[in-house]
């Protein structure tokens, strides 16, 4: 990455609607040259796409939460390992879960929502211990800040 | 209270949040309405608090941090707010929280490697009011969905605002 790529992935971080147009005028290239770098940020999967930044607490969404997940070590119907892929991927399907992970550490696995009020809590926490495989959880909550991360990094 | 958006809005979020830079003719299109609906609509949006922008989604690994970890923290009751201040210091806390249940505050951290984790974790137990420090380090398989918000659908001619 050179500083033209910097300065595009800057610019489009603070507004991702920013025409190449006028990025181009600021570095004193043509639009085309911007084009075909923004094109080839996103091939090498520098860039993984662009979205709006929205505010939870303006649609309802008033508190958000983290749920750590542990999972049984066995299936008793198969006599094998829960597949935790397919647990993880269970969990980000659900409405109001907007992050999940596997994790290595204290939790197996590691979900994050979007939470209304102490019933929808109750309600998303029961959806999860629903999960098959899904043995025990602990909550942790916040109201103060409901954005994830101001750099909205994907993996 | 919520805002109110009706179909059109949340037709603009939707498309938006799939990619930042749809045009919106195409948005405009879909919905049946002029393009100049749907760049009001948007200002609206951004004005009423809705949306605090856009932005484009970026790979740490191209920036050379391939490790994300996260911290359940315990600290002194009456010193909760300094250990956040703390926290939002340290250059590689992404994000951190004060938050009511298991811990006092959950932060997530965006680190080049398991070391480095290590040693931010060391830094923020070095810290005079923590008392406990859990760290899980999240596998590389992170699945983000920021769609699975539920949109307060409020039809029949309601409008933001």
């Amino acid at each position: 990455m050179d500083k033209i790529d910097l300065f595009i992935i800057e610019a489009l971080t603070k507004n991702a609607r920013t025409s190449f147009r006028q990025i181009a005028a600021a570095l004193n290239v043509s639009p085309d040259t911007i084009i075909d770098r923004y094109n080839g940020l996103q091939e090498k999967g520098v860039v993984r796409g662009s979205t709006i930044v929205l505010n939870p607490k303006e649609i309802g969404y008033n508190a958000m939460a983290v749920f750590m997940i542990d999972l049984s070590p066995n299936n008793e119907n198969s006599k094998k390992p829960f597949d935790s892929t397919l647990i993880v991927e269970t969990l980000i399907k659900m409405r109001n879960i907007i992050v999940a992970s596997k994790t290595v550490g204290d939790h197996d696995l590691m979900a994050i929502g979007v939470i209304k009020d102490f019933n929808h809590l109750a309600e998303v926490r029961n959806e999860i211990a629903a999960v098959e495989g899904v043995k025990d959880m602990e909550v942790s909550f916040w109201t103060e800040i409901t954005e994830l991360s101001p750099k909205y990094f994907v993996i | 209270m919520g805002t109110r958006l009706d179909s059109i809005d949340i037709a603009i979020i939707r498309a938006l949040q799939k990619d930042a830079r749809a045009s919106f003719a195409m948005i405009a299109k879909t919905c049946n309405v002029s393009i100049d609906t749907i760049s009001k609509r948007f200002k609206k949006i951004e004005n009423t608090g809705v949306a605090r922008g856009t932005t484009v989604l970026l790979n740490p690994k191209s920036f050379g941090c391939d490790c994300v970890g996260s911290f359940g923290i315990r600290a002194d009751f009456s010193h909760i707010e300094e250990v956040l201040q703390f926290l939002k210091k340290i250059p590689e806390v992404a994000f951190c929280a004060k938050t009511m249940g298991r811990h006092s505050v959950f932060a997530l951290a965006i680190v080049k490697n398991v070391g480095v984790l290590n040693e931010v974790k060391e830094v923020i137990k070095g810290h005079p009011m923590v008392r406990e420090i859990t760290t899980s380090i999240w596998v590389n398989e992170i699945l983000l969905c920021p769609e699975n918000f539920d949109l307060p659908v409020i039809d029949g001619g309601a409008q933001i605002g």
